[in-house]
């Protein structure tokens, strides 16, 4: 790139960060406000059962620093966020950060694989519909794509499991006490699969990809493109492929960390959407107001890295 | 190999064909597939409301438990404690019917509402509206509802005035982008110069000349949306508990029963909330095809 | 390139014959017939000048010419010669057995076309064709050109392509070349811009250097001055005919508006309903004291302002009636329901029988039942 053109790129990235940081803001704001209406605050959970006397509980408040109105706890919880201080599991007492971040891997194993799974499948169905209108196979195969994207992703994990585990006997149990029999690859690959066909997004993807690419071959510039002999895909690609594939992607992350509640919990899978599950069920807040602004967080990192890429490529987006 | 065919006779007659006429064949098998899932989805609700049920849904019966379909007088066969499958999907859609409706009706009603602010005033509120457009979204749906889940402990219908809160954003952009492109053919303003009354040029033509299609697209996703919440909700366990059936809480208990190959108590439900996912998805995005004009020609 | 060669290498440099290109509605079940047996011909180095009023078919028969319907049914029959360096080749060879026309009176009633075959094998016959040997502009250039690419990027490319210049830098050099030609302001400077900051004049100018870039036997300019500023129209249409003289291309040029023609073109093809109506030489056809033209040319002549018509502040003289709607198309003259010359002599004719284009001089062919052999030719 021309480095007169890194200027302006520069300017509108700022730009993408403020708003990213005003984003994130408003998320822990949604975050705490949750909490902070919630009946019963936190620490009556946690001392639920062990001190019945509530003038104890007044005193392990005022211990804990626990400030009395609301945006005196904001701050003081919206200052420990900042030194990466989550709190800790009310269940299990670990501190909440580094529990995320060891399971979080996990997560994005699984959305991220599912995420190019589906592009796999989406784009050549797309692409072809684009550059053929509806012929009989493409027809089909975006039907195929509707009803999978329709199949309950819990109900269609078992029948994987089913089919591999039961029939195929390709790998051990998900409770895992069998074996490990060289399919361990597997083990990793079948819920990125799932959660890749089945999450919803397919159809999405499909039809979404279809409409920008039929669009921008229609456009007059295509048209310049063919009457000069030029290739047609050298013209469209940047604003007919690259800038609806990463906008989609982007779009799509949130439903992946949603569909990854489920597939987790279908298939054992140790990851933050599991941890959510069971952190909803025991009210261990510190957790699931961390995975919340996790799971916030990496959104926002999708979006973010979709409008470096739309400013990079699109000519207009660093002028207006 | 594409088939053109000129109509017979003379030509001035055939022009302006109606709708159904001049659509594309598969927008209408989508439309017709999915308006047949709503009566039956509607029909049942009834159904389940007056408790005309073939049988009694709480019913046990030890002696004939995962039953096959077609047995001994249960058509669709009987879950893990011999109650009957068919009268428990039925009263399933109980679990979803209401409170979808109350989904949408937020979404529907909030949207437009924010949506004509955003475009119709235009200015901060549109800055705004975006902005908490683009928060909402940056939390995954289901994880925004374990939190409420955690911290209130709500029954359905509050879980789905989270999701008509939530998809307002979304459909208020629609109805601003909607405004924005009639602005530009300066339709409001020739509304406005035929001295129209700002109420009469929001409401009838605004929304009901030109938002009334995207609306019920809106809202035809949106149910298909809280039926997918609310089932995997109940799968999870935080929504509708045992005995009372739901679809999901009905996949849940018979996937107990699956590594024994006894599929059918899961998967009835789960064809159930596939078929009927895939109804309102088609209805929307046929209705999407047919109204709106999106399928190119 | 193995498109099939001709046997005759003498005539014009591109000849259409019996051209015809419909599209289809849907809504109406009917035959939009845009193009309906279009026969022309542009000899080497002339300017070819179509003009009609919106939807007589004229960017369509340019378009055809090119390979670049896209529209279903498209191209349905004719043949486009063009001969260059010695060889003919038929651009439509072949492709007749890709698609079934069922006709009925002399009206298509029915196409089967296996489009992506009749693609297939017209990319195959175009390839090294269109853009190297027919190059093309269009109205709103600032839409088309990429807005995602710089111009200079968009020039090299075709120099690339169809040129001598390979390497990048010579290229580059040739871009900037053409770039001076066509009169654009420090054009190492404008080499680095993007179409979007540009004005449209200058957006057709960089589709002009583009074109000719590729040194092209023929330029089809399709409405290039539409959508331009009237200040900026003529300017583009000087350059048109300065760009010519100098380097002798062979030119179609499709326009409505009657003055852009009569400035450049050496021939005319007046287009009405999907057909020629008339065509002669520019003299011949515009020029005021003819008597015998097309009363499709002459009113169209008639709505032009002139100084006279401005002296004396008389209206213009507008042509009475719509525009004919190529689905309903009438069995007799196109132009019948518009026509004020039609006689008593002729009348029954004019009704039910379409005219043939008869030689009314030299070179000077009208589609009129005044001028043909009366009766049924």
């Amino acid at each position: 790139m021309k480095l007169s053109a890194i200027k302006p790129v520069s300017r509108v990235l700022a730009r993408e960060l403020a708003v990213t940081a005003l984003l994130l803001l408003g998320v822990s704001v949604v975050v705490f406000g949750i909490l902070y209406l919630a009946p019963g605050d936190p620490l009556n959970i946690l001392l639920e059962g062990q001190s019945p006397r509530s003038d104890l509980a007044l005193g392990m408040r005022e211990a804990l620093g626990v400030s009395r109105t609301w945006h005196g706890q904001y701050a003081t919880w919206f200052g420990k966020l900042l030194q990466g201080n989550f709190g800790n599991s009310i269940r299990t007492g670990l501190p909440v950060l580094p529990e995320l971040a060891r399971v979080g891997v996990n997560t994005r194993y699984l959305t991220l694989g599912s995420l190019a799974f589906t592009l796999l499948i989406a784009v050549p169905i797309a692409v072809h519909a684009a550059a053929h209108g509806d012929t009989a196979g493409n027809t089909v195969a975006t039907l195929v794509a509707y009803i999978f994207s329709a199949v309950p992703v819990f109900w269609f994990g078992y029948i994987v499991v089913y089919v591999f585990i039961h029939q195929l006997g390709m790998f051990p149990l998900i409770s895992g006490t069998a074996t490990r029999q060289g399919h361990a690859w597997l083990y990793f690959l079948v819920p990125i699969f799932v959660l890749g066909i089945a999450s919803g997004t397919l159809s999405e993807m499909i039809r979404h990809l279809r409409e920008e690419l039929s669009r921008v071959l229609a456009e007059d510039y295509i048209r310049t493109a063919r009457a000069k002999g030029a290739p047609v895909w050298r013209h469209a690609f940047k604003e007919g492929f690259l800038i609806p594939v990463t906008e989609i992607m982007s779009a799509k992350i949130p439903f992946l960390l949603g569909g990854a509640v489920i597939v987790e919990q279908v298939f054992n899978w140790p990851g933050m959407g599991r941890m959510a599950w069971q952190a909803a069920q025991d009210r261990d807040f510190p957790v699931i107001m961390g995975i919340a602004l996790v799971a916030a967080a990496f959104v926002r990192l999708g979006n973010l890295l979709q409008r470096v890429v739309f400013t990079a490529v699109n000519p207009r987006a660093s002028k207006e | 190999m594409r088939r053109y065919v000129q109509a017979p006779g003379p030509i001035g007659e055939y022009s302006g064909l109606p709708l159904w006429q001049r659509a594309a064949p598969l927008d209408l098998v989508y439309v017709g597939y999915g308006l047949l899932v709503v009566a039956v989805v509607a029909a049942s609700y009834l159904l389940g409301t007056f408790g005309w049920l073939p049988d009694d849904p709480q019913r046990v019966n030890v002696a004939l438990i995962n039953a096959a379909p077609f047995t001994s007088g249960h058509v669709l066969g009987t879950d893990f404690l011999g109650r009957d499958l068919q009268a428990r999907l039925i009263l399933g859609i109980q679990a979803y019917f209401l409170p979808g409706l109350l989904a949408i009706t937020i979404s529907v009603v909030g949207g437009s509402v924010l949506g004509i602010l955003a475009g119709y005033r235009g200015g901060w509120f549109d800055t705004i509206i975006t902005y908490f457009d683009n928060l909402i979204d940056s939390f995954p749906r289901l994880v925004l509802i374990l939190l409420v889940i955690a911290a209130f402990r709500p029954g359905i219908y509050y879980v789905m005035v989270v999701v008509g809160i939530t998809s307002m954003p979304a459909i208020a952009s629609l109805i601003a982008g909607k405004i924005a492109f009639l602005r530009q053919k300066n339709f409001i303003e020739a509304a406005h110069a035929l001295g129209l009354p700002a109420r009469t040029v929001i409401l009838k033509h605004i929304l009901w000349f030109n938002c009334r299609a995207l609306l019920v697209i809106q809202a035809t996703l949106g149910m298909a949306e809280a039926i997918l919440i609310e089932t995997s909700l109940s799968y999870l366990g935080f929504g509708v508990q045992e005995p009372t059936p739901s679809w999901g809480n009905m996949v849940q208990a018979g996937a107990n029963y699956f590594l024994q190959g006894r599929f059918w108590p899961s998967t009835a439900p789960a064809l159930a909330i596939l078929a009927t996912i895939l109804g309102f998805q088609l209805l929307g995005d046929g209705l999407n095809n047919l109204l709106e004009g999106k399928r190119r020609k | 390139m193995d498109a099939p060669v001709l046997s005759g290498v003498e005539g014009p440099l591109l000849a259409i014959e019996n051209l015809r290109t419909y599209f289809y509605s849907r809504a109406k079940r009917a035959f939009i017939r845009s193009v309906d047996g279009v026969s022309l011909g542009v000899a080497r180095g002339e300017t070819l000048g179509i003009v009609g009023e919106s939807g007589s078919g004229k960017s369509v028969t340019a378009l055809s010419a090119a390979g670049l319907v896209t529209a279903g049914p498209g191209v349905i029959s004719g043949r486009i010669e063009l001969r260059t360096n010695g060889t003919g080749y038929n651009l439509l060879e072949g492709l007749e057995k890709y698609a079934r026309v069922t006709e009925q009176d002399g009206r298509v009633m029915a196409v089967e076309k296996d489009e992506r075959g009749w693609r297939t094998h017209s990319e195959q016959l175009m390839a090294g064709v269109r853009g190297k040997k027919i190059a093309m502009i269009f109205q709103n250039p600032r839409s088309a050109l990429n807005p995602y690419s710089t111009i200079g990027k968009q020039l090299v490319e075709t120099i690339r392509l169809h040129t001598n210049f390979r390497g990048r830098r010579e290229a580059k050099e040739r871009a900037i070349h053409w770039l001076e030609r066509v009169r654009i302001d420090s054009p190492r400077l404008r080499f680095d811009n993007f179409p979007f900051g540009m004005s449209g004049g200058m957006c057709q100018r960089a589709m002009l250097a583009m074109a000719l870039s590729a040194e092209p036997s023929l330029l089809i300019a399709d409405e290039p001055t539409t959508g331009l500023d009237a200040t900026i129209q003529s300017r583009v249409v000087d350059l048109l005919a300065e760009l010519k003289a100098g380097t002798g291309v062979a030119t179609i040029l499709i326009s409505h508006d009657i003055s852009v023609i009569q400035r450049l073109s050496d021939r005319i093809a007046v287009m009405y309903g999907g057909t020629v109506v008339e065509t002669g030489r520019a003299e011949e056809v515009l020029a005021p004291e003819v008597v015998v033209r097309h009363p499709y040319t002459a009113a169209l002549l008639a709505s032009i302002p002139n100084a006279e018509t401005i002296r004396r502040k008389s209206y213009l003289q507008a042509i009475e009636g719509d525009v004919l709607d190529t689905i309903d198309v009438p069995r007799g003259c196109r132009f019948y329901g518009r026509c004020h010359r039609v006689t008593d002599a002729i009348r029954e004719n004019c009704a039910g029988l379409e005219p043939p284009l008869a030689e009314v001089a030299p070179g000077h062919k009208v589609r009129c039942w005044l001028y043909a052999a009366a009766g049924k030719a």
